[in-house]
């Protein structure tokens, strides 16, 4: 049980991916800042790019990398339209909590 | 110990421990937060034991395990900071250092074109942009909306007090419900963990690799693959710097940036138009978000703050439906 772990596997990138992905989801649920709820969606991507890098590795083809570049092209496509909403919302009630919008609720 | 039981509890000692650096818990003991995270890191990494599976590439040319380990703690420590910062702009600053060391990660996967892409455009397009908005959203952000008349009547206001919600601001302070997201995210990781932890080998590994390598040598059929077997092999045997840059044509190698692009567009021309389509809505998208009228009833009496829609160019101001068209996009309640 305690030997020492000589080389690398496929299960300790998909540890570390994991955890990224699930903190960046604890982030998401936890926080009111709105800026900061959009910063752990992308930390969410980067769990996922850690896990598809680890998978193209240890099939040995590259479509896992290839995926990479479209996961990144769609973080650039939600930052871009999740900022832009929060700068209107921000311009509406001057405040960046979450908890501001929440009268729509219910 | 079984490597699910050690999985479990290493799942239960990292949730314990980010309930306790949470900002605004009730217990303030974040440095026995950050010891039981350690903790929780090193019950998951070595109670697993033998149980890591899927061993990854050749024996040459490996990176060695303490990259990872090093990466990967940097990563997490960060990621724990990010979430937990009061601050929004060093939330921004911890989520570079995260990418930074993902981009490490990639780099030991030997996905070096992916490193440095993600290092350019999460660094240095997408994290500016948020630094941008950061600094355009924090005016007032110390000041709940009701509370600017109350800061009116104040005659001398306290100095460390003005100063630090200068910096923090009450819906920074407090994490909102972080028990119930803490046990529900932790209890998603130790199911994923010991999912992951089932060797299930993959069946189509050969056929894939033989259907890369094919595609490869048709398509620059000088290059030479560096997994290969024999190129790892020769490499392995000739023990010498001058018989290894012989039995390694580095200069004949295929780099990971000419794999990518292979696959990338051998495989999938359709994903990249549609890729393509999605960056031109989002443009269009933002652009129409940033023209939009924010107009003085909608503030609170503030002032109008029309400013993304007055600067670019003439046409606007000649039509007047185009105006009211944003009129009915600001005022009406269902666009956001």
């Amino acid at each position: 049980m305690m030997d020492p772990i000589s080389s690398l596997t496929f299960s300790h990138y998909f540890f570390t991916g994991a955890v990224l992905f699930v903190l960046g989801m604890i982030g998401f649920v936890t926080r009111r800042n709105l800026i900061v709820m959009f910063l752990c969606t992308e930390m969410m991507f980067q769990g996922v790019v850690v896990t598809l890098a680890a998978a193209a590795r240890l099939h040995l083809h590259v479509t896992g990398q290839t995926f990479i570049i479209f996961v990144l092209t769609i973080a650039a496509a939600e930052a871009a339209l999740a900022l832009g909403l929060v700068v209107l919302l921000y311009r509406r009630k001057r405040t960046l909590d979450a908890e501001a919008w929440s009268e729509m609720s219910g | 110990m079984d490597h699910t039981l050690a999985l479990y509890l290493a799942a239960v000692l990292g949730a314990v421990a980010l309930a306790l650096i949470m900002p605004g818990s009730r217990y303030r003991l974040s440095y026995l937060g950050l010891l039981l995270g350690v903790g929780a890191l090193g019950v998951a990494w070595i109670g697993t034991g033998r149980a890591w599976w899927g061993e990854i590439g050749g024996g040459v040319g490996l990176a060695m395990p303490a990259y990872y380990y090093v990466f990967s703690t940097v990563a997490l420590v960060s990621a724990v900071r990010v979430i937990t910062h009061k601050v929004p702009v060093y939330s921004a600053l911890w989520f570079v250092m995260v990418v930074v060391a993902s981009a490490g990660l990639l780099v030991s996967l030997s996905a070096e074109f992916m490193a440095f892409a993600m290092l350019i455009i999460y660094g240095g397009a997408i994290l500016v942009t948020y630094m941008f908005v950061i600094m355009l959203a924090s005016q007032s952000s110390g000041e709940q909306p009701g509370e600017l008349a109350a800061d009116a009547k104040r005659e001398i206001p306290d100095a460390s007090h003005s100063s630090a919600s200068a910096l923090q601001s009450q819906y920074d302070r407090v994490a909102r419900e972080p028990l119930w997201a803490i046990v529900a995210g932790f209890a998603l990781l130790a199911v994923l963990l010991g999912v992951g932890f089932e060797d299930v080998p993959s069946s189509t590994t050969p056929e894939m690799a033989a259907q890369s390598r094919e595609d490869l040598a048709t398509l620059l059929p000088d290059r030479v693959l560096m997994n290969e077997p024999e190129v790892i092999a020769a490499q392995a045997e000739s023990s010498d710097s001058q018989g290894a840059a012989a039995a390694r044509p580095s200069s004949l190698g295929v780099t990971n940036g000419e794999a990518v692009g292979v696959d990338l567009f051998k495989g999938h021309p359709l994903a990249i138009e549609l890729a393509g389509v999605i960056l031109l809505v989002s443009l269009i998208g933002a652009v129409v978000i940033a023209k939009t009228r924010v107009t003085e009833e909608e503030q609170g009496g503030v002032r109008e703050a029309g400013e993304g829609g007055a600067t670019v160019d003439s046409p606007r101001e000649a039509g007047p439906t185009d105006s009211e068209t944003l009129g009915s996009l600001s005022t009406g309640r269902v666009g956001m």
